[in-house]
């Protein structure tokens, strides 16, 4: 097993980083490393507008990165409960 | 319209058509069921404890399809909620709990009945929203509606601090038309690419079996599942959340799998070919050993939450998107190469098929014993049960044994007519869910079947079956024991019963029934058990808590041998393994 970055956009609200965090623990996954920043260059996050077809403000949103060491299912099984999550616009592998 | 917060909040529950609010007041509830009692739309239902509102809402919404709604006060009244909150999760039921909170400014402070009810429901709900001023109050009920009654259901807690209801402050009340959540677009229809390769697999298919869960009735998809299957003539089995969604009584159905499931189910699981999973989550008690489940089988699995495909067992074609709509895609497709099927090709099949049924299927006659000499069977109470209410009563259960032989033993020909905890498992879920049906249900027949165990857990209901007068048919299986405790213990644990007997304390349940109001009637033989039963459901605007005494060395058979084992491996009867 390698160690896997998870790129994860959510909103950036009261509650939202704890849901994603706490799904980490309920279902048995271990964070080895975290960031949470709010986004506020629009530019690099452009991707998230094309495909969730909205229009993002500044600092609306936060960008998480999550390093994880888990096999290829289990990070497939992590991502959808990740992307499950109401609060979370997007959560991807970062290659 | 100019409105104070809580009034807004019930406006917004009537404008979602609410009929019914289970639920018991308190501090910090108290703007809201003030509310309440101006207005004449909707019932308040008041139970005895927070766990019995959420299990009613919860009987409420698997009975209708319909959200439960629940409204509790901050502190003990939300932490009694959680039981029935985690059940509705667990099986994807859906659910509105209100909770009461501390006004906004005692947040953090430890204050009286303050509880961080948020933090300790967000593992065993769908989504949880808290209240920061009254304007938002419309916004937050839609958006948790919508939550709660799409893609695949389940419980939305809105924790509302007492100050956001306050009386004195007015705020402009316009409730909104649609709802935009735009992280939150679940499937609904499906890939016709995956339509296309599932229909060609089902042409392929020698000895194919239809697996289909509770997400099948959640998308309210039992008629699309029945028009599917009479154009494929294949064999179907149902999870115990998904008794009733294809009809109990047609040729075809295999009766439940799993755990107890019948050995003709679970052996045709096992030796399938071609496994169509329909709004099913290949739960444990359904795999056994998942790295030993059906080993020659292909799997197609139709979902509409995407982390329950290949979650447990890797899917060969899945289909995401509402079920009934994949359904639909699925009966077009093979209306269009209807002569691809080969009937004759899976006959030898069925023929095995109902070998095995012959061989080791349930025994369905055992309400025929009328002797004195002889104990009563469980299974006999629910045949009789059966028999006399001609399959049409919803019937709702706790946990342990008597769930099983309900499940076994009652054919439901309909979805939504079998209410239990499947998923948690939760005993003292089935009086609370009975009420909650009978009150959706009026002149239908709602009727429990539980045990001495399970009933005792939510028993207070009865209080509230005499307030509302709630005329259902309490059946307790009664063993004097905690059965499947005892059941595991006399097959893992050299019979050594560790605290699963009650020593002669069980309460007399025909008196303790009768104080609250209601009937009570005692059957210990054989020959008073139907009669028993006939008068108990002939008095139809009485509560009848039926005690039946039965045979209490009884276990529930076929059983699933585990670890290690796999769906082949099962128990038969005390000495006979496959």
């Amino acid at each position: 097993m390698i160690q896997r970055k998870l790129s994860i956009i959510l909103e950036n609200k009261p509650g939202a980083l704890v849901r994603v965090v706490g799904l980490f623990h309920q279902r048995g996954y271990n964070i080895e490393s975290l960031h949470v920043d709010p986004v506020e260059d629009l530019k690099e996050y452009k991707f998230v507008e094309d495909k969730l077809n909205i229009k993002l403000k500044e600092g609306e949103v936060s960008h998480l990165i999550i390093a994880t060491t888990v096999n290829d299912n289990l990070l497939r099984q992590i991502l959808r409960q990740i992307n499950k999550l109401i609060d979370v616009l997007i959560a991807e592998e970062v290659k | 319209m100019k409105l104070a917060g809580n009034d807004i909040l019930i406006q917004s529950l009537i404008e979602e058509g609410v009929e019914y609010i289970f639920g018991y007041p308190g501090g910090a509830a108290l703007h809201i069921y003030d509310s309440i009692f101006k207005q004449k739309e909707m019932e308040h239902i008041l139970v005895r404890h927070e766990q019995g509102a959420t299990h009613a809402a919860d009987g409420y919404a698997r009975a209708t399809g319909k959200p439960g709604v629940v409204l509790v006060t901050s502190g003990p009244g939300a932490t009694n909620a959680i039981t029935g909150i985690a059940t509705a999760f667990m099986d994807s039921i859906p659910m509105i709990v209100i909770s009461g909170q501390v006004a906004k400014h005692l947040i953090g402070t430890d204050a009286f009945q303050e509880t961080d009810m948020i933090g300790i429901s967000r593992p065993i709900v769908k989504h949880s929203f808290t209240v920061d001023s009254a304007e938002n109050i419309p916004e937050i009920v839609k958006q948790a509606f919508h939550i709660a009654t799409s893609g695949r259901p389940g419980p939305v807690v809105i924790d509302v601090p007492k100050d956001t209801t306050a009386p004195d402050k007015l705020f402009e009340f316009k409730y909104p038309n649609d709802v935009n959540i735009r992280s939150y677009k679940p499937p609904i229809d499906p890939d016709p690419r995956q339509i296309e390769r599932a229909v060609d697999a089902i042409i392929e298919s020698n000895k194919p079996v239809i697996y289909a869960g509770g997400g099948a009735i959640n998308s309210n998809a039992s008629e699309e599942l029945i028009r599917l299957n009479e154009i494929l003539d294949f064999p179907v089995t149902n999870t115990l959340m998904g008794l009733g969604v294809y009809p109990a009584t047609h040729k075809r159905f295999l009766g439940m799998l799993g755990m107890h499931g019948t050995y003709q189910a679970n052996m045709s699981m096992h030796n399938a070919d071609l496994i169509i999973a329909i709004g099913a989550r290949f739960d444990d008690r359904i795999t056994n050993t998942p790295k030993l489940f059906a080993p020659k089988a292909k799997i197609i699995h139709l979902d509409v939450d995407y982390s329950s495909v290949s979650k447990i067992i890797e899917a060969n074609i899945a289909v995401f998107g509402q079920v009934k709509n994949a359904l639909l895609e699925m009966i077009k497709l093979l209306e269009v190469k209807k002569e691809l099927i080969d009937p004759k090709k899976i006959l030898p099949w069925k023929e095995q098929i109902s070998d095995w049924k012959s061989q080791h299927g349930l025994n369905h006659e055992m309400h025929l014993c009328e002797t004195d000499d002889k104990p009563i069977m469980p299974q006999a109470v629910v045949q009789h049960l059966y028999n006399i209410t001609n399959g049409k009563a919803f019937i709702t259960s706790d946990v342990g044994q008597h769930q099983m032989f309900a499940a076994q033993y009652y054919h439901f020909d309909e979805p939504r007519k079998w209410i239990n905890s499947g998923g948690l498992g939760t005993m003292g879920f089935g009086l609370p869910a009975a009420m909650g049906a009978k009150l959706a249900y009026p002149n239908d027949e709602v009727i429990c079947i539980t045990g001495e165990g399970s009933i005792q857990m939510c028993i207070q209901e009865l209080s509230t079956c005499t307030q509302y007068n709630l005329p259902i048919k309490i059946i307790n299986i009664n063993n004097e024991a905690l059965g499947m405790v005892k059941q595991w213990q006399d097959m893992n644990y050299g019979g050594r019963h560790s605290a699963s007997t009650y020593q002669s304390s069980l309460p007399n349940f025909v008196e303790l029934a009768e104080s609250y109001g209601h009937v009570g009637i005692k059957i210990e033989k054989n020959s008073e058990l139907k009669s028993g039963l006939e008068k108990a459901l002939s008095m139809k605007d009485r509560l009848v808590f039926v005690d039946v005494y039965v045979d209490p060395n009884e276990h529930v058979y076929p059983m699933l041998v585990a670890p290690n084992g796999s769906l082949k491996d099962m128990w038969l009867d005390k000495e006979t393994k496959t």
